[in-house]
């Protein structure tokens, strides 16, 4: 199939398939996709579970079944080298001091920064934070053709456990790994795995948690917002926060070695009684440093509301963040019941949320408001704008930190969500997504892009180069914007964006034809330059 | 502006005129909830504009305003970065604080009684972390619980409770203009309302934005994506129509006076002067320097009058003082005021590195003509013994000056104030003007003075007896740490008049040093006392 062909199928089949997806919109449920396999679909796709729908990797899905395509976007899951030091000498009151606990281009995560001056071990610390800020923000906008990236997002905004509590770089790094280690995993061997983990114990107080004086910070997030919910079936109660408090008594950090233990004698090991919720469980004291942990997990797992909580979220983080009672019962009860019978594995139940005719239908298609690392990655993966591969921390660190400082700019920062609960936008009702966006955040994306296109860090005239025909204006504008907007401009915009940008204010097409055909460079570049910066200033473009 | 006035220009008149004149029942409209919400309105008419100028880094105030009356253990505290006597500032007026050599810019400010110095503001239980005590400022909230901490800002809050249902209805023609202005790059929690930011950021105020699609239609037959579009064409309109108000405001006014060189502080008031000179009814404006994080070489070994810090405050004073200048020259000083704040003070005793660790409550400067002229509190407690863990304890909660500006400034009344600040604080005399207070620069602390508040024996063990004053009202004591943390509250309650007695008696707190704070309604004093076994 040539690239024109291509171009126009996906117009006609989608056209022809409205009306039926529009019908079946309330009964679709989970029923596996059956619908067809354009451009349309493959960017909905990618553009949802990556950052960013590069032309290459359209192609690369377009000529897979809808199934294989998800297959691989969820088993394409690799392990990363660790960050490393980027830094070199530091100096502190006029002296000049190395990091002696590794060499540059080595990774310090099992270094505890013990080896240097203690003058400068300080600033040690904060040069491996940024390495770490770095490295993540270098594997995302070097990601494969995979989920991972956006999964191990999610995590971070569930968890959210921020930087500015934690000062050891070791804990942060460790936290990250976990998830990193668990990204497509067992959602409840995570949840077991982070309550002890030792940032997590630093973030929530679980290493005050004292059976004289219980501390209950973690127990109430624990179920409020990590494994419960505040659902309308959620019916913990205070007692039950109290309760798991005691359970959670006596975890403890090491730094050196770097882990966490029971100590048994801050561990109350009378019995634990739990609500009706529960089942009025009792877990029975234990100086076991799991067994009971381990009880109060499965305790927890046992609800349904576990499983539908974490599927409310996941769906809020894909598809829709408004989760209307037909929602719920077609979609988020069904795929909860895929998690619970595959004993929690998270695959299984993406698998068939990716999979069905719900994901794709047309009313959940272009209402996702990008987050920052959707605007500025998936920008910069769409133009193609090559990256150093991630470990190179000589020419790509640099790189990698102003995406982190861009996207901190705009209101997501790696390793500090803005709070306990994570980034609002996939959480506080009523506007959610549109938090992203408001008077300050707006002119930040439109600098951001204007720039990519104005400093030509981005190359427009390959852009136009997917099109089938660039030659021809009409056809140059579908295809561009066919790639570059999930919801259409009308024909009237269309119109609009070819006489103001390509045909020099006339209804003549044959300027932009001339110019195109004759290689007029001037006419060419500051054309496509003036008409891409508009197009990724259009609302339309906030959307994926 | 009065309510009527407000109802009329924000609501259509044929729909709600009838109604409010025959006084019928609003439901009749089929809008009772936006009526409501209007007759709850109390829209403050004043045209007064706040100033907000952030210190990040927890600037040392012991060596801003140094204290001359206890000069001997301000020196022996901090030898190595203390400004010699002779050299500190002489201010009008008092005898007991003066200010560092670099800012004779502020001097004459203070001089002419256009600058106002609290006292040791801060709080109870400093975290000393840059992160969290900035929030705790901008916030005014510094309880522990994270959960129960609100995520707003104390401008944002009040801002809201003036213009409700921002953004929404905005610009119109009663706030034509943006709420507030940070010049910045993002907006911080200082403006944060409920949901959204109530002010913009801006670095450029020249700067055009087009996002102008001139068909706004919706091909799309899918209602959320259709919602999304709508809202964020929204943003987009609104977005363009704020940065052309700012453009044409910006473009309207010319600086007039003469704003110092290679200073970010100056370069961002001249673009605030001119926003205010150019029309904007915008009420609250943020600026911001950094760099006071001076944890070493915060003075010249040579010359402790020069080095970083005197750097910075050379740029503090010279902005402020192009500020005032501008808007006297522009006719605006009677309509601006601003304050200076940072996250925290720096410890009283200074480090081997000539620099200072982080600390607790610090002066805080306010600035304008209506700023009453002089000093309110007195010097800090300064331990002829100094320990490097001994800080500042707060005169003044930084609330009570927010609750102050709110009130003698914005004229917020109760019980308005409280819900904006989350709980009573005192108001401070610290402004004159409409809704201000006299202009008598020694009443306050004369009558501090005069209040009674001794302790014995002192140092104690087990037993000991306190003795206060209070001129009647809101009486409230607490035993301070040198940490700064508030360990007990020894009183706490409406009192009237008299003279008190409390008996200590096995109070359970280890042996050190603590401080004893006596607040009664404006006036407070500060004692310390010491426990040992």
């Amino acid at each position: 199939m040539d690239r024109r062909e291509f171009f126009r199928r996906a117009g006609k089949k989608y056209a022809g398939t409205k009306k039926k997806a529009a019908q079946q919109r309330f009964f679709a449920g989970l029923n596996p996709y059956s619908g067809p396999w354009t451009i349309n679909e493959v960017t909905h796709l990618l553009k949802r579970t990556m950052f960013g729908a590069r032309k290459a990797d359209v192609d690369h899905f377009l000529a897979m079944s809808p199934s294989a395509a998800v297959d691989e976007l969820l088993n394409n899951i690799t392990v990363p080298s660790p960050p490393v030091r980027d830094y070199g000498l530091l100096e502190d009151d006029g002296i000049w001091y190395d990091d002696l606990g590794v060499a540059i281009g080595q990774t310090w995560i099992n270094d505890p920064n013990i080896a240097s001056a203690v003058e400068i071990r300080g600033q040690i610390n904060s040069r491996r934070k940024d390495s770490l800020k770095k490295w993540w923000a270098g594997l995302i906008i070097n990601q494969q053709r995979s989920i991972q990236e956006k999964m191990v997002l999610f995590w971070h905004h569930h968890f959210s456990v921020q930087e500015s509590e934690i000062d050891n770089v070791q804990f942060l790094y460790r936290h990250h790994a976990l998830l990193r280690s668990n990204v497509l995993g067992n959602f409840k061997t995570l949840v077991r795995e982070v309550t002890v983990d030792p940032a997590m114990l630093v973030h929530l107080n679980g290493y005050l948690n004292t059976r004289l004086a219980p501390d209950e910070n973690y127990a109430r997030e624990l179920q409020e917002l990590f494994a419960i919910g505040k659902g309308n079936d959620s019916q913990y109660t205070e007692n039950d926060v109290i309760a798991a408090a005691r359970v959670l008594t006596g975890w403890r950090i090491n730094s050196i070695p770097l882990e966490s233990y029971l100590d048994v004698s801050a561990h109350d090991t009378g019995s634990k009684t739990f609500s009706a919720f529960y089942n009025n469980t009792t877990i029975a004291g234990s100086t076991d440093p799991y067994q009971e942990l381990d009880a109060l997990m499965d305790m927890i797992f046992t609800t349904t509301e576990a499983a539908r909580f974490i599927c409310r979220k996941l769906y809020k983080w894909f598809v829709y963040y408004d989760i209307s009672d037909t929602t719920e019962t077609d979609v988020i009860i069904p795929m909860a019941e895929v998690l619970r019978s595959n004993n929690f594995e998270v695959k299984p139940a993406l698998e068939v949320l990716f999979k069905s005719d719900h994901f794709f239908e047309l009313t959940n298609q272009a209402c996702y408001i990008k987050n920052p690392y959707d605007m500025i990655v998936g920008t910069l993966r769409e133009f193609n704008v090559a990256y150093p591969p991630y470990t190179d921390y000589i020419n790509g660190y640099p790189l990698f930190y102003s995406i982190y400082q861009q996207a901190s700019d705009m209101q997501q920062q790696l390793f500090q969500p803005p709070d306990v609960s994570g980034w609002p936008s996939y959480y506080q009702e009523p506007m959610h997504y549109e938090l992203w966006v408001n008077s300050n955040s707006l002119p930040r994306r439109a600098d951001f892009t204007d720039a990519l296109v104005n400093d030509a860090v981005i190359d427009t005239r390959a852009f136009a180069n997917y099109s089938s025909n660039p030659a021809d204006p009409n056809q140059l504008i579908d295809d561009v914007t066919a790639l570059l907007l999930r919801y259409p401009l009308s024909a009237n915009s269309k119109t609009y964006v070819k006489t103001h940008f390509l045909t020099n204010n006339t209804t003549d097409d044959t300027i932009w034809t001339n110019a195109w055909n004759t290689n007029n460079n001037t006419v060419i570049n500051t054309s496509l330059r003036e008409m891409f910066k508009f197009l990724m200033n259009l609302p339309e473009y906030h959307l994926c | 502006m009065d309510r009527r006035s407000f109802i009329r220009n924000t609501v259509p008149v044929a729909v709600t005129m009838p109604a409010l004149l025959n006084g019928f029942s609003f439901t009749a409209q089929g809008a009772e909830s936006d009526l409501g919400k209007l007759f709850q309105q109390t829209l403050t008419d004043t045209d007064h504009v706040f100033v907000l100028v952030q210190l990040g880094g927890g600037n040392d105030g012991l060596n801003m305003v140094i204290p001359l009356d206890i000069y001997g253990n301000y020196y022996n505290a901090r030898t190595n970065v203390a400004i010699p006597q002779s050299q500190v500032l002489r201010l009008d007026g008092t005898d007991k604080s003066g200010l560092h050599p670099a800012m004779t810019a502020m001097q004459n400010l203070f001089n002419d009684g256009k600058m106002n110095i609290v006292q040791s503001v801060g709080y109870d239980n400093p975290s000393f972390s840059h992160f969290r005590d900035t929030d705790i400022w901008n916030s005014g909230d510094n309880r522990r619980s994270r959960r129960e901490r609100v995520k707003t800002g104390w401008m944002g809050r009040y801002l809201e409770s003036e213009y409700p249902g921002y953004p929404d209805a905005f610009p119109n023609s009663e706030m034509p203009d943006p709420l507030a202005i940070q010049i910045s790059n993002f907006p911080t929690l200082t403006v944060q309302g409920s949901i959204y930011s109530m002010g913009l950021s801006i670095t450029n105020p020249e700067k055009i934005y087009t996002f102008a699609n001139p068909f706004s239609d919706y091909p799309l037959n899918s209602p959320p994506a259709n919602k999304e579009l709508r809202f964020l064409r929204v943003v987009s309109e609104k977005t363009k129509i704020y940065s052309d108000i700012i453009r044409n405001a910006y473009q309207r006014a010319a600086t007039l006076a003469n704003y110092p060189n290679n200073n970010s502080l100056a370069d961002q008031l001249k673009i605030v002067a001119r926003l205010i000179k150019g029309g904007l009814k915008t009420r609250v404006y943020t600026v911001s320097m950094g760099g006071f994080d001076t944890h070493k070489r915060q003075v010249n070994a040579s010359d402790t009058t020069t080095g970083f810090h005197a750097n910075l405050l050379k740029n503090l004073s010279q902005a402020v003082s192009a500020f005032q200048d501008d808007l006297e020259l522009m006719g605006l000083d009677d309509r601006v005021m601003g304050m200076t704040y940072s996250e925290f003070g720096r410890r009283i005793k200074s480090n081997a590195s000539l620099g200072t660790d982080h600390g607790a409550a610090a002066p805080l400067l306010l600035f304008g003509k209506h700023a009453k002229k002089g000093i309110l509190g007195t010097s800090p407690d300064i331990p002829a013994d100094i320990q490097v863990v001994n800080n500042i304890p707060f005169q003044y909660d930084f609330r009570s000056v927010y609750a102050s500006v709110l009130e003698q400034w914005f004229c917020v009344k109760q019980p308005a104030l409280n819900t904006i600040l989350l709980q009573n604080y005192q108001s401070l005399p610290l402004i004159t003007g409409p809704c201000g207070v006299a202009d008598d620069p020694d009443n306050n602390n004369n009558n501090s003075d005069n209040l009674l508040l001794k302790f014995w024996p002192n140092p104690y063990t087990v037993n000991a007896t306190m003795q206060f004053s209070t001129t009647g009202g809101h009486t409230m004591i607490q035993q301070i740490n040198s940490l700064g943390q508030v360990v007990k509250v020894l009183a706490n309650g409406e009192y009237a008049a008299g003279t008190y007695n409390i008996d200590v008696y096995n109070d359970g707190l280890p042996s050190g040093a603590y401080f004893i704070r006596l607040q009664n309604k404006s006036l407070q004093k500060v004692l310390s006392v010491v426990k040992v076994n």
